[in-house]
């Protein structure tokens, strides 16, 4: 006779459903907050879009429409923006996947020496908003620029065009080197070996095997290389001088003229090729990842002395470029006068703006908030989407993935297009305050936090689960004792990955800020628009000095702990 | 049971009470107030020093804007005013946007001489400030070009991408630069002539900046030769040690009054008042005097640290601000659809 008794099957069952009612609770509040927070304010934009707008009230009234389009097209120096930012992003992408995939070559295909150095040189632009390389690029190639001006007193200078393209050049350059760098460390460097003992010469395995067992890696930096270019914000608006693209145009609109009509109907404008050269990224990622090889990597045989010293003049000139941007923004801060009185001074650290230095530490526990909220939020998404598949996980990963696709600026027109009405206000709390910034944080950043917790949790054993079951363990114990243990890697790569972006987002948050809240990255910006460089170079410093401090605290406590980060998943 | 919903904790712990979190801090601050200004921020950090000194229990908020930034936020959030009351804003501006503004005259209001308040208190103006041109000595040394006097000296072709000027559409300072030009070639009168003669400017012009201080600040720095901006602003940059001089156009300054005005559906009505009754008190103007060519309240005179101009010795332009503010919309949409619709010129 059975020994099991009908109290304890009914015990079991219920705890199969308690279990289900978990997890439907989780993956339907994540659900939930990425419609709220991301669905609705996309949504909101594309249908007041195609809403008539009263110019004189400026104010939507009712009526669809499209006008707006149509008003749109027949601005040409509105049309004109597209192409302008087409041409942009189209050269900026050339230009640093030719750029980076040497320089990851030289990483992993070479026997150049201090490729750690090297490597996290070349991360520099993630710890600085992104108008430093602009701001750098001006004080020494502008009118008054140190090399073109002090050197050589030449009257060419940098503005227009080519000051957006190097600056997103210099700081897409980190990008698409991660992607690329994964790629040809991944991709089974013996079949180079093979190709070569077989007679082909260096060049031919280059082209006809390096080249093409790398190519969804090259696509895919390329495709992200260009959404990265095309909805860029800070370096356009401080080196663009009247040379406008889509992303500035949006800001010039809504903020300047108060004309919202042209403002989503821009930022329509801007999805279109932002959430095309996502799905491009997105698709030759997959493939690339279906190329990797697990074999273990072999030891790389010494390169020849060519070779050798062409790849380490190579990356040495570059990592010398990425550097000198810090390096002059840093001293330009502690200069009293750039170009015309050389003293040095600390006044420039005397801010006077609104929040003063405070806003340094606003953006700080900020971010520190957007860390640990955005990594908790993503890896318990990740584990719902990948180990627990409820019916509802199509969805729950499309709606994850789609964040990456949505420019931050338009995201954050969206907020304060939506927030800030009647229905939508959640009683003043949240519009103008932190929480509006955190939460769009989070949301802007969504796609690749639950992507790597994805691949986190493909890479624990499905016998884990199992193994906690059937010793017992329900759905919640599982997460705590077993899946959360094993993914603290994961967990503390998606804190800092969230960390740095809340640090200097500048796009996201523009429209954001507020008498209540304001962030250092916005200071910047709005110091260096207003012409105050000194001060502007000052906040950008600090900035810089809290994520390294941060980060060096940070890795110093995990090497005690006895493990260390994987730099490679924190971007 | 407790147990299984340890696994919602870090969902529910992080998400829900940061809401509340975020709310609450705000509410604890009673005498809050929240003000946008087109001051200038080193200015208005000083102004504040001074509020901190006499209204102690008030907790300031504050941003800085550039005057048609100023209009801009007031316009999006007009369902659900964020902010109480403006401060040092163009009248031009402020004029054109009564009704998202609750009348209030505050202690004080009768000192004031009429031409510097609204009769019904939507605005008080604190101050006038006058469009000058900061030129960089040094590099019109170097291109051998002479200085300028006047408006129509910029006109002149060596003075091609020499020029920046602020956009009229977002600076208040740009807004009387390009209505005196208006003014003085007969807009009233019905005559197309400013506008030819803003043409002709555009092709100097390198750039349209954001804000009225951008221009000289830039010129200063030695990228063009000229910027078009306000008196104070300039001297500022020369106390600073830049190689800069200050020009007042030879056909007369255009000028522009700077108010206040409390925020229809303001959230701290009292606070905002209590505010706007400091911003016209002595102090407050004594304060203001350090920075201003000229204060509304009869008897402080500019006590600027940079030596300004007395205002006697600047030709002023004779502003009609009931022609300039009510035209606003369309001078500001003309001008765009000239200069910034339009590619700019080679």
């Amino acid at each position: 006779m059975s020994t099991v008794t009908v109290e304890e099957i009914s015990t079991k069952e219920r705890k199969i459903i308690d279990d289900k009612f978990v997890i439907y609770l989780a993956g339907g509040l994540i659900g939930l907050f990425l419609i709220i927070f991301m669905l609705l304010p996309v949504l909101n934009i594309l249908r007041l879009s195609i809403t008539q707008y009263d110019e004189v009230a400026h104010e939507f009234i009712g009526k669809l429409t499209l006008n707006n389009f149509a008003n749109y097209f027949s601005k040409p120096a509105i049309v004109q923006s597209l192409y302008h930012s087409l041409w942009i992003a189209v050269w900026s992408m050339l230009i640093t996947t030719v750029l980076a995939f040497f320089f990851a070559y030289g990483l992993t295909r070479t026997t150049i020496k201090w490729k750690k150095a090297l490597y996290y040189i070349a991360m520099t632009p993630l710890i600085a908003p992104s108008l430093l390389q602009a701001m750098a690029l001006i004080s020494l190639f502008g009118s008054n620029g140190l090399i073109t001006a002090g050197l050589f007193n030449v009257e060419w200078n940098i503005y227009g065009p080519l000051g957006i393209i190097i600056s997103e050049v210099l700081y897409c350059f980190p990008h698409a080197m991660v992607i690329l760098y994964t790629t040809l460390s991944a991709v089974d460097s013996r079949l180079d070996e093979a190709a070569a003992s077989l007679g082909a010469s260096g060049v031919t395995t280059f082209f006809k095997v390096t080249i093409p067992t790398a190519r969804y890696g090259i696509f895919s930096a390329a495709a992200l290389v260009f959404n990265l270019a095309i909805t860029d914000f800070g370096n356009p608006i401080i080196i663009g001088r009247g040379y406008r693209v889509l992303s500035t145009e949006i800001y010039l609109q809504v903020i300047g003229m108060q004309r919202f009509d042209l403002g989503t109907t821009i930022a329509v404008v801007l999805l279109v090729p932002s959430v095309i050269a996502f799905l491009l990224n997105y698709y030759f990622t997959k493939k690339s990842h279906s190329m990797i090889s697990g074999q273990a990597k072999p030891q790389l045989p010494p390169s020849r002395p060519l070779k050798k010293w062409s790849f380490t003049i190579y990356t040495w000139m570059i990592a010398v470029i990425l550097l000198s941007v810090v390096v002059v923004i840093v001293v330009k801060s502690f200069v009293r006068v750039w170009m015309y009185n050389w003293t040095l001074t600390f006044s420039h650290y005397q801010f006077k703006i609104p929040g003063g230095v405070g806003v340094l530490w606003t953006s700080l526990w900020i971010s520190v908030v957007v860390g640990f909220l955005g990594a908790t939020l993503t890896i318990v998404n990740g584990y719902v989407i990948e180990k627990k598949k409820p019916f509802f996980a199509q969805p729950l990963y499309l709606f994850s993935v789609i964040p990456a696709a949505i420019p931050g600026l338009v995201m954050g027109l969206g907020y304060i297009l939506i927030f800030n009405t009647k229905f939508l206000n959640f009683d003043n709390i949240f519009y103008g305050r932190a929480a509006i910034v955190i939460i769009n944080v989070v949301v802007c950043n969504f796609t690749l936090g639950t992507l790597s917790s994805i691949t986190n949790m493909k890479n624990i054993d499905k016998s884990m689960d199992e193994a906690a079951t059937s010793l017992g363990a329900d759905t919640t114990r599982t997460f705590l004792q077993v899946i959360f243990p094993l993914s603290r890697v994961s967990f503390m790569s998606n804190l800092i990955y969230y960390f740095m972006r809340s640090m200097v987002t500048i796009s996201a948050v523009i429209f954001l800020v507020s008498p209540n809240v304001h962030l250092a990255a916005i200071s910047v910006i709005n110091l260096e628009k207003d012409g105050q460089e000194g001060p502007s170079a000052a906040m950008a410093t600090l900035i810089i000095l809290v994520v390294v401090v941060v980060l060096g605290i940070i890795s110093l406590l995990f090497r005690k702990k006895g493990f260390k980060l994987a730099a490679e998943n924190q971007v | 049971m407790k147990k299984r919903l340890l696994f919602l904790v870090p969902v529910f712990l992080l998400l829900f009470p940061m809401f509340l979190l975020a709310g609450g801090k705000q509410e604890a601050g009673g005498g809050e107030v929240v003000l946008y200004t087109a001051f200038e921020e080193d200015e208005t950090a000083d102004y504040l020093q001074l509020v901190k000194k006499e209204l102690p229990d008030l907790n300031v908020k504050w941003v800085r804007y550039s005057t048609g930034e100023v209009a801009a936020k007031l316009l999006a959030e007009k369902e659900n005013p964020q902010a109480d009351l403006v401060w040092g804003t163009a009248v031009t501006a402020l004029a054109r946007l009564k009704d998202l503004f609750e009348p209030y005259k505050p202690a004080g209001y009768d000192k004031l001489p009429a031409q510097f308040k609204d009769p019904k208190g939507y605005w008080t103006a604190v101050d006038m400030y006058v469009a000058a041109f900061a030129v960089n000595k040094d590099r019109i040394a170097k291109k051998g070009i002479d200085m300028p006097k006047s408006w129509t000296d910029l006109t002149k072709p060596e003075y091609k991408n020499e020029v920046i000027m602020p956009n009229p559409a977002s600076s208040g300072t740009g807004y009387l630069q390009v209505s005196s030009i208006l003014l003085w070639k007969g807009i009233k009168e019905g005559k197309e002539d400013g506008w030819e003669f803003l043409k002709k400017l555009h092709k100097n012009i390198v750039e349209y900046t954001n804000s009225g201080s951008a221009p000289a600040k830039i010129a200063s720095k030695g990228e063009v030769a000229v910027g078009c901006s306000f008196g104070y602003r300039v001297a500022k940059q020369i106390a600073a040690g830049y190689p800069v001089a200050m020009v007042f156009p030879a056909e007369g300054s255009g000028y522009e009054l700077e108010a206040n005005s409390l925020i229809k559906g303001a959230k701290h009505k009292a606070a905002a008042k209590k505010f706007l009754d400091w911003a016209i008190s002595k102090s407050a103007m004594e304060a203001y005097s350090k920075y201003k060519i000229m204060v509304t309240m009869p008897g402080i005179k500019s006590k600027s640290e940079i030596p300004l101009p007395d205002p006697k010795d600047v030709k002023l332009f004779p502003m009609d601000f009931d022609y300039t503010s009510k035209h606003k919309t369309e001078i500001v949409e003309k001008w765009r659809s000239l200069f910034q619709d339009k590619t700019k010129p080679e």
